[in-house]
């Protein structure tokens, strides 16, 4: 069981790990403009839809 | 048009070399051990050509295309995570103890990325929450294959493996997954100047054809474990050979 809880704690620290340097290098996708994203193989990446409208009240 | 000419030359030169590299392997006597890698030349070879297809059929701003192209995506991040966990049982082939840990690990991290890829944007796209959570988890499935891979050659390093092509293989893999990540972090830093920017439209085909050229190499030039053990082996009879005589 101890080593259940390390092993999933030591994972949660990789991931939040990755996520972090994903984030320092700048890598995240906005919607309706030209996304930063990275990419396995070099084909042109499609441009995002438009974001959804806002609600108006 | 120079540059349109370079980026047809990359991309029909990593074709090539991925159909190559799948023929070697799979008439190879070692096809079983290199799965992992026939799995992730296949998805590459078949998702340059579908994406090929429809970008020349529908164009870059169709729906076909921006269906298939995060498809595609999909199943070559889902390809690599089973590649870097292929690369870790082989590098604990002979750790039992430590395989059954890492096991476990990987099970864990995938589970967490899916998780965190579904929180990220269940609160702010709902009508485009299918779409933007297979966004979002491809972006972090390719930052976790980058860490992971890393960790997996400080791990080679670590156990002082025998392996030398998985090392190589390990490298290349490398090549095509922190290449693009660093244009990204330039591309971030230079607050997306034109030189990086055309900088980075060449980096991720580059990084594919560098890591298939060191795949092509460790494939063909560098013996496996297995064939290592065996002419230590040969080595040792014959000098256990020559100190009877």
């Amino acid at each position: 069981m101890k080593n259940l809880v390390l092993t999933f704690l030591l994972a949660l620290l990789v991931v939040l790990t990755c996520v972090s340097i994903r984030r320092m290098v700048g890598g995240t996708p906005f919607a309706g403009q030209k996304p930063a994203l990275v990419a396995i193989g070099g084909d042109p990446v499609p441009p995002f839809p438009p974001p959804p409208p806002k609600p108006t009240n | 048009m120079d540059s349109g000419i370079a980026s047809y030359g990359l991309q029909y030169g990593c074709i090539l070399i991925e159909a190559a590299l799948i023929i070697y392997v799979a008439r190879s006597s070692h096809r079983g051990r290199r799965g992992g890698v026939l799995l992730y030349l296949s998805c590459l070879l078949a998702t340059a050509l579908a994406r090929h297809y429809a970008l020349c059929m529908y164009g870059l701003a169709s729906w076909q295309y921006y269906n298939l192209y995060w498809t595609t995506d999909f199943l070559l991040v889902i390809s690599a995570f089973i590649l870097v966990c292929l690369f870790f049982r082989r590098g604990c082939l002979h750790e039992e103890k430590m395989w059954r840990f890492v096991r476990l690990l990987l099970v864990f991290i995938f589970v967490l990325v899916a998780g965190i890829s579904g929180l990220s944007f269940s609160h702010n796209f709902s009508h485009l929450f299918t779409f933007f959570f297979v966004v979002e988890f491809n972006q972090n499935l390719y930052f976790t294959c980058l860490v992971l891979n890393t960790l997996l050659y400080l791990l080679l390093q670590q156990i002082d493996s025998a392996d030398d092509q998985l090392g190589l293989l390990v490298c290349g893999v490398g090549i095509q997954f922190a290449g693009p990540a660093a244009t990204l972090a330039l591309v971030h830093l230079t607050t997306g100047e034109g030189f990086a920017q055309s900088l980075a439209y060449f980096t991720m085909p580059l990084c594919t054809l560098g890591m298939l050229l060191v795949w092509a190499y460790a494939i063909v030039r560098v013996p496996g474990r297995e064939v290592v053990t065996r002419s230590r082996a040969t080595v040792l009879a014959e000098v256990t050979a020559v100190l009877n005589v």
